[in-house]
């Protein structure tokens, strides 16, 4: 493979043709926020909290989804980049159910270390939630789907890494929801002895079930500033 | 349960195909129910989450029952800025039930849709597959005579 050059955040980078803006970054040791990107698994664009600035292009895109060209010129911490990924944690708040202090998941949830990051507070936006019922009669995972943020991850690990195709997305719009068979309560009929989904969820959504004589804490959260 | 109708599942086995055997399923069964779906995810060799997936996210498929005549009033933005609400409430007065429901004599399904493309001749609604334009309150009834 050829290898390109490009200009990251004003220095030249050399990197392999094919290769997304997102890995070229981080192989020269930028970070930047992504939640629905996995290594090895398809890029869906689902989050939108990775978008750069690329010189020449109407918006900014997606690094996660978008390959390296010769001569690209990349902003990714700029201005106008860091204002819309605030927005963009902004909406992605306002549909989540925001209550961590009522969330099991709340010291592992990336969501909320990505919101610290960002330096984003309550968002401007009202909007109504959805609320799903918790999913709890599975002995392999449970799922509340009112914390979904639709990243697809878990969609894609069941399907890529798995092979069971579980989830999909149903519906539309505003009603968009991860359905497993007809909208279907997650059971072990569907579903059993993986659990590989869940530590790619980078809410609370998909947790494993906790026994009542297991610790519950996860590893306290560490924000940076 | 609802039998599944003989003549459905025939085609050649392509996953890519899922949208027209749905659209075909459902001119023939009337909607997709659950037997459906899981007759095409099982010969196409995907997932039943797949399939309805696919199913709930088209407006002009169904997964539950229609009746004989399906009513979509357009409510985008310029159906919308033509009053496309008086259409609403004049079907709504005339046929006794709301957007979402249907009648229990099974005459008539009433549904939002978004855009048909009749926008030049907004308020527009769609009866089954005919376009009905430039609507106002006074026409509803005559139009929905000639649906039994």
């Amino acid at each position: 493979m050829s290898s390109i050059t490009i200009a990251l955040n004003g220095s030249e980078v050399t990197a392999a043709e094919g290769k997304t803006i997102l890995e070229v970054a981080q192989e020269n040791g930028i970070d930047i926020p992504t939640f629905c990107s996995v290594e090895g698994l398809s890029p869906t664009g689902a989050c939108r909290i990775c978008v750069v600035e690329v010189e020449g292009s109407r918006t900014l895109v997606g690094s996660c989804h978008t390959p390296i060209t010769q001569g690209m010129v990349i902003q990714t911490h700029s201005q106008k980049v860091i204002e819309t990924r605030g927005v963009i944690m902004e909406l992605l708040l306002t549909s989540h159910c925001g209550t961590c202090y009522m969330c099991e998941q709340a010291n592992a949830c990336k969501l909320r270390a990505i919101a610290a990051d960002l330096d984003v507070g309550l968002p401007r936006f009202q909007s109504k939630k959805r609320f799903y019922q918790i999913e709890d009669i599975s002995p392999y995972i449970v799922r509340d789907l009112t914390k979904c943020i639709l990243c697809r991850k878990c969609v894609r690990a069941c399907n890529e890494i798995a092979g069971k195709n579980v989830f999909a997305t149903g519906y539309r719009g505003f009603d968009s929801k991860i359905v497993v068979d007809f909208d279907e309560v997650l059971d072990k009929k569907v579903c059993r002895d993986c659990g590989i989904c869940i530590p790619h969820c980078p809410t609370g959504a998909l947790s494993a079930p906790v026994g009542i004589t297991e610790e519950k804490k996860a590893t306290p959260l560490i924000i940076r500033s | 349960m609802t039998q599944v109708p003989k003549g459905i599942i025939d085609k050649d086995r392509d996953p890519e195909q899922l949208l027209v055997l749905l659209k075909e399923a459902q001119d023939k069964a009337g909607y997709l129910s659950e037997e459906v779906m899981a007759e095409l995810a099982e010969s196409l060799s995907i997932s039943r989450s797949e399939v309805y997936g696919v199913a709930t996210f088209y407006s002009f498929l169904s997964t539950k029952p229609l009746g004989r005549n399906v009513i979509r009033i357009c409510q985008s933005l310029p159906c919308y800025l033509k009053n496309y609400q008086t259409i609403v409430e004049s079907i709504e007065k005339e046929i006794g039930i709301r957007p979402g429901q249907t009648t229990d004599d099974d005459r008539f399904t009433f549904t939002l849709t978004n855009c048909i493309g009749a926008c030049d001749k907004a308020p527009a609604m769609l009866i089954n597959s005919d376009v009905h334009a430039n609507l106002t309150p006074e026409k509803i009834s005559q139009i929905l005579k000639d649906y039994k």
